[in-house]
């Protein structure tokens, strides 16, 4: 299930970067990775495309693809991986130029 | 070996138990037994044909059973009060009832189920055996082959249906001291084939789909129990095949048998094979080996 | 015709349940919350067995095809009519064309979306609700999709007069509220030692996020049974019973509490040893992954009187409506 965040935009500086934070549309468990013996889907530093999956959200048994909203550089990740999340909670922040 | 009858069990007093404002739960004995089955069928029955008011479902369960009502209807201490007398007035001795005997063909140890057993043994008593090997064991038999034979050796009767639409719980229709009774999975596995055939406690079960299950998995079924597009011949009047009462005999089939059942019940024609039968639990108590041949002979003549 | 754009963490199509079925294994299905689901309905001039879109968590965007009228009730969802917000509890219109957006739950987990002339499914075994474990009944027995299509029945004459009313304060509930779910202890509670039946009524459990329609898991002190040997057919783990039909709203305890909700099992193996009243089970389904929930052990007369305060919210609500 593809879910699109909600997304806080801010622009900052002068060179028109705009950095967003992808926020979680539902509360849940906090997942960098699709299992715990794989990579996680991102790191501070990754280029991603609009559509990449950043991370998930597990409720209910089900687990929800967080995606990027648009092409960027992945910021600060927020939150520990399996941490309890709360619906809006700031997740990770992605720079976008 | 054994003393053939099934020896009568003298029921405690049941305990009515409020399920909070619009369920009743009625607890006729903590064990299970025939005697205790029995009543609990006897007494839905009894309660189907007084039908009082305000009544939404009536549950037979193992030994026990539950019902669900509309407050606004029937006051929850009146229930009770009129359950009691319902009791009060059903004499299993007076008590028989219209059934089915049914042809239930099982591949033993098939491929599917003992795939997935291998795949959850981190989550079993016993790493080191299969479901049958263990079973065996814990319940004296010398092999797995002996064990099978015990199994489809004599009927079972279905003495609850839930869970999940159509899993039948099913007590073999033995003496005690002939009845096999495993514990469940240590931790329940997250996967179960369709029509697998599995054990816990003192039953067996068949589960309609894939899911969860913590029961002793011992074979598969080519037959289905529950049949949502009603799209077989048998699941014309309901979408769930079993019913409390019903008397299956687990038939040991072959890998070639259980593959032509299985092409016919997949194109819709296969027939199950059912005689209706009389049944009568004094009769059965007496003499249960020769009853159960009895029924039997009818399916197979 | 109502198309699914964004379907939301999980909405499907529910009502007020599919009775009679339950000795075979079928469980009720309907609207975790039944006070909010009538609500909703009545608002619009729906009787409250008109079938509505149950969103839970995170609700959808809808896009209506048809002039409509609609009422969300339950969770607060920050609702949106064509980017305009509008309120929750209040019958509103909608035009053909009109794009319905909802966020996530900030009050509340399930929101109710209540259209004039109910969702229009084809009714199976007399009822729309929906049943995901065996793909039964709702749209396609599933979770709405993108791309689904819904059509809606004949509206009520009266529908559109409606626009615009309100449920009074007074009968909207407050789901932040940390008020207690009301439980009448009993069913096997013989099971559990007298100190673990007083820690089930006087301990903080919190919801964990495997909570749905199925069962309310919940996390909290670990709980002792009685010891005993285990009678014949029960199985050998002190939690298990000879397998028994589990009332909707019963606590099961296979170790941590279980309240079993309107998709459960019908039966099973477990001690079950108590029931939440049927005027909290609503309130419960509430409850979010991470909140809390204490249960207040209540008698019978107390469960009876609770159901008829939550009928006579209902009629008071009904009745302001004609």
């Amino acid at each position: 299930m593809y879910e699109r965040p909600t997304l806080n935009r801010t622009a900052t500086g002068r060179n028109m970067t705009e950095e967003t934070t992808i926020t979680a549309p539902m509360p849940g468990v906090f997942y960098r990775r699709s299992d715990p013996d794989e990579a996680p889907f991102v790191e501070k530093g990754d280029r991603v495309e609009a559509g990449d999956v950043v991370c998930l959200v597990g409720v209910m048994k089900n687990f929800h693809e967080i995606t990027a909203d648009a092409a960027g550089v992945v910021g600060e990740i927020l939150v520990e991986d399996e941490a309890p999340i709360e619906a809006g909670q700031e997740l990770v922040r992605l720079t976008s130029e | 070996m054994t003393d053939q009858r099934i020896e009568r069990v003298s029921l405690p007093k049941p305990r009515y138990e409020f399920g909070a404002d619009d369920y009743v739960f009625v607890e006729l004995d903590q064990a299970m037994s025939f005697d205790a089955n029995f009543q609990a069928m006897a007494v839905t029955q009894q309660i189907r044909e007084r039908d009082p008011p305000g009544l939404i479902e009536i549950c037979p369960a193992n030994a026990s059973y539950m019902i669900h009502f509309d407050p606004d209807e029937i006051g929850p201490r009146a229930l009770v009060e009129e359950l009691k007398e319902i009791a009060a007035a059903t004499d299993l001795s007076e008590y028989q009832w219209e059934t089915r005997v049914v042809d239930f063909p099982v591949l033993y140890d098939d491929e599917w189920t003992r795939e997935t057993l291998m795949r959850f043994r981190d989550n079993h008593q016993d790493p080191d055996s299969t479901d049958l090997e263990y079973s065996a064991r814990i319940n004296g038999f010398d092999g797995v082959e002996s064990f099978i034979e015990a199994h489809a050796g004599a009927p079972h009767m279905v003495t609850m249906v839930g869970f999940v639409p159509g899993l039948p719980w099913c007590f073999q229709m033995v003496p005690r001291d002939r009845q096999i009774e495993v514990p469940k999975y240590v931790q329940p596995r997250t996967d179960t084939p369709a029509r697998a055939v599995g054990f816990g406690g003192a039953f067996t079960a068949i589960y309609p789909v894939q899911g969860a299950g913590g029961y002793q998995l011992y074979g598969r079924t080519p037959l289905e129990v529950l049949d949502v597009e009603q799209r077989l011949p048998d699941f014309r009047d309901s979408m769930v095949f079993p019913n409390p009462g019903d008397v299956l005999q687990f038939r040991r089939i072959d890998r070639d048998e259980y593959d032509a059942i299985r092409e016919e019940v997949e194109a819709g024609t296969y027939e199950y094979r059912i005689e209706e039968v009389e049944f009568s639990p004094e009769r059965f108590f007496e003499d249960p080996t020769g009853y159960n041949e009895r029924l039997t002979e009818v399916l197979y003549a | 015709m109502i198309s699914v754009e964004k379907p939301g963490v999980l909405t499907t199509v529910q009502d007020v349940g599919r009775d009679g079925h339950y000795h075979i294994g079928m469980p009720p299905s309907g609207a975790m919350d039944q006070y909010a689901h009538a609500a909703a309905n009545y608002l619009v001039g729906n009787d409250a067995d008109a079938a509505t879109l149950e969103m839970t968590y995170q609700g959808c965007d809808l896009r209506f095809g048809e002039d409509a009228v609609v009422a969300l009730a339950g969770a607060d969802m920050t609702p949106t009519l064509n980017d305009e917000p509008i309120p929750t509890w209040e019958a509103v219109a909608v035009e053909a064309g009109d794009e319905l957006s909802l966020q996530y739950a900030t009050d509340g987990a399930r929101t109710y979306l209540a259209v004039a002339g109910g969702v229009d499914v084809e009714p199976l075994m007399g009822s729309r609700s929906t049943y995901t474990l065996i793909g039964l009944g709702g749209h396609e027995g599933r979770p709405l999709q993108a791309g689904d299509e819904l059509s809606i029945g004949d509206p009520p004459g009266r529908s559109a007069d409606l626009v615009g009313s309100r449920v009074d304060d007074e009968h909207v509930p407050e789901y932040a509220d940390k008020s207690a779910i009301r439980i009448v202890l009993g069913l096997c509670d013989y099971r559990l030692t007298e100190e673990s039946k007083a820690e089930l009524c006087k301990a903080e459990w919190t919801v964990t996020p495997e909570a749905d329609r199925v069962g309310y898991r919940l996390d909290g002190p670990d709980l002792d049974f009685v010891p005993r040997e285990q009678p014949f057919g029960a199985g050998t783990d002190p939690s298990n019973v000879v397998d028994l039909g589990y009332p909707v709203g019963s606590i099961q305890v296979p170790q941590q509490p279980i309240v079993l909700m309107r998709d459960a099992v019908t039966g099973g193996g477990y001690a079950t040893v108590g029931t939440v009243v049927s005027a909290d089970r609503g309130l419960l389904a509430q409850r979010r992954t991470h909140q809390t929930v204490t249960f207040e052990d209540v008698s019978l007369e107390d469960a009876l009187d609770a159901r008829t305060r939550n009928e006579a919210a209902l009629e008071a609500i009904r009745s302001s409506l004609e």
